[in-house]
This record gives structure tokens, C-alpha cells and sequence, in this order.
């Protein structure tokens, strides 16, 4: 369990290069529907950019401590029968599009 | 005699029809406020901390929403929820009848319509805060801080 999790924290950090090789668009909700959908995570564009904008935030009030509370918030936003690891991929990709300067909280994890 | 008697089950049948005809606006259990709301014993601090966690785009609208409004309007509501909340079902009930039936009752509706949107609009939203509100703090009041 405790190697999934890391498996899982890993993958969180490592953006895709398939996202890397894709050009930005000036619409970063976009960008970020596109990196998920190499997750398979699809869904409501508009709902998940929600999501992924109140992680963020939830993080800067306190309200999330660390990426754990992080991913399990965002896991039970995510669709039924959605992974453990897609819920940290959407973490990963969360933090990347709307805050990376709170990246560091993805690696603190990974380093526990 | 036949024809009589037919003409009288004619005029009865078109008085029963008639009779029930009148239109009513009552409140139902569930309208407009929904029967979770009614009966929950959470706090609105603990729905709201609920939402925030488990109806996170419904919690965020309503907080964008509520940064909106004056100081005033912050106090009046947290006042108004307050009170609700401090009521039991018949009381609920009641301010359930009162506001589908008169649309002068609730002033602060006509400050801010979608005041208590949170709590009272939506039966889907009420099902998943009530399901959990009981796991939160009752008087945390920093969930009106977001």
C-alpha cells in the first residue's frame, strides 16, 4: 500500500512529455483538461478546472495541510470508479496550471 | 323521472370537479426548503464546513457570491441562518409555509435572493451536507471566511 502511494506520488510529479510536447494555449483550463485526459480523466472541463482552482486554495487558507489531504479531497470530487493514482495526476496537474509554487508540498510528500 | 335524475348526477359531477379546483401555493416537506434541512441537528457552520469538502463548486459559488455583499448583509445573514438553525422541525416547518406563501416575508431575500442558496436550494446539495455535517466543529466561524 505504501508503495502505491509513492508509485502513485511519483507519477504525480512527473508531468507527461506528451504535455510538455503540446503547445500552450492561452487558456490554461484548456491545458489542463488536456493533461488530464492523458490521465483518462474526463468529465465537465469547467467542473474540473473548479476543482483543480479550490485545491489550490484550499491549500493556501490551511484548510488542506499537506498533498495527502490534497489528493484525498480531490479523489472524492473525481467520478466513481476513478484511481488513487489519477487522483494524485490530478493533483500533480493541479498544482502545475494554477500553482506551482506550491509544487513543493507534491515533493515533501514524496520524500516521506 | 330518468332524465331527472341524470341531470342532478350531471350538476353533482361538475360541482365536484369544480371544488377542488382552487390553487394553492402551500409549502410541501420538501419545498421550498428541502426535509434534510428541516430535520439535520447541524449548525449551519458544520453544513457550510460540509460543503466546502464535499460540494466544493456549489461552496465556492455561494462564497464568491456572499464576498460580494456588505459587512451589514454578513451579519444579518449569519444572524438569520443562526436563528433558523436554532429552531425545530414544526419552527422550520413554519418559515418553510411562511416563505413560499408570502414573498414579503423574508426580508433579506430582498437584500440578497440567493442568501441561504447554500442551505435551502438544492435537495441534492442538502442530501450530501446532512450526510456528514455531523463530523464538523458546531461553531467554527471561519467557514464564512473564504
Amino acid at each position: 500500500m505504501k508503495g502505491l502511494r509513492l508509485a502513485s506520488i511519483v507519477a504525480a510529479v512527473a508531468a507527461p512529455a506528451l504535455v510538455w510536447a503540446a503547445p500552450a494555449h492561452a487558456d490554461p483550463d484548456t491545458d489542463f483538461a488536456n493533461e488530464l485526459h492523458t490521465y483518462g480523466i474526463y468529465g465537465q472541463k469547467d467542473y474540473n478546472a473548479w476543482i483543480g482552482k479550490i485545491t489550490c486554495k484550499r491549500l493556501y487558507n490551511g484548510v488542506d495541510v499537506d498533498a495527502d489531504k490534497s489528493a484525498k479531497f480531490v479523489f472524492q470530487q473525481l467520478q466513481k470508479g476513478s484511481t488513487t493514482e489519477q487522483a494524485w495526476q490530478f493533483l500533480g496537474a493541479s498544482l502545475r496550471t494554477y500553482c506551482p509554487d506550491k509544487l513543493p508540498v507534491l515533493e515533501a510528500a514524496a520524500q516521506q | 323521472m330518468f332524465i331527472k335524475a341524470s341531470v342532478a348526477a350531471a350538476v353533482i359531477s361538475v360541482a365536484a370537479m369544480a371544488l377542488p379546483a382552487v390553487a394553492s401555493a402551500d409549502a410541501s416537506d420538501d419545498y421550498p426548503i428541502p426535509n434534510r434541512i428541516l430535520k439535520t441537528p447541524c449548525t449551519a457552520e458544520q453544513i457550510l464546513a460540509a460543503a466546502r469538502d464535499v460540494e466544493p463548486v456549489y461552496y465556492e459559488r455561494y462564497m464568491i457570491d456572499y464576498n460580494n455583499k456588505s459587512p451589514e448583509v454578513h451579519q444579518w445573514v449569519q444572524d438569520r441562518i443562526h436563528w433558523f438553525f436554532s429552531m425545530d422541525y414544526a419552527g422550520r416547518r413554519q418559515y418553510s409555509e411562511d416563505t413560499a406563501t408570502n414573498a414579503f416575508y423574508e426580508n433579506l431575500a430582498w437584500n440578497w435572493p440567493n442568501w441561504a442558496k447554500i442551505f435551502f436550494n438544492n435537495k441534492g446539495v442538502a442530501a450530501h451536507t446532512t450526510d456528514v455535517c455531523m463530523s464538523y466543529p458546531p461553531d467554527d466561524m471561519s467557514v464564512w471566511d473564504w
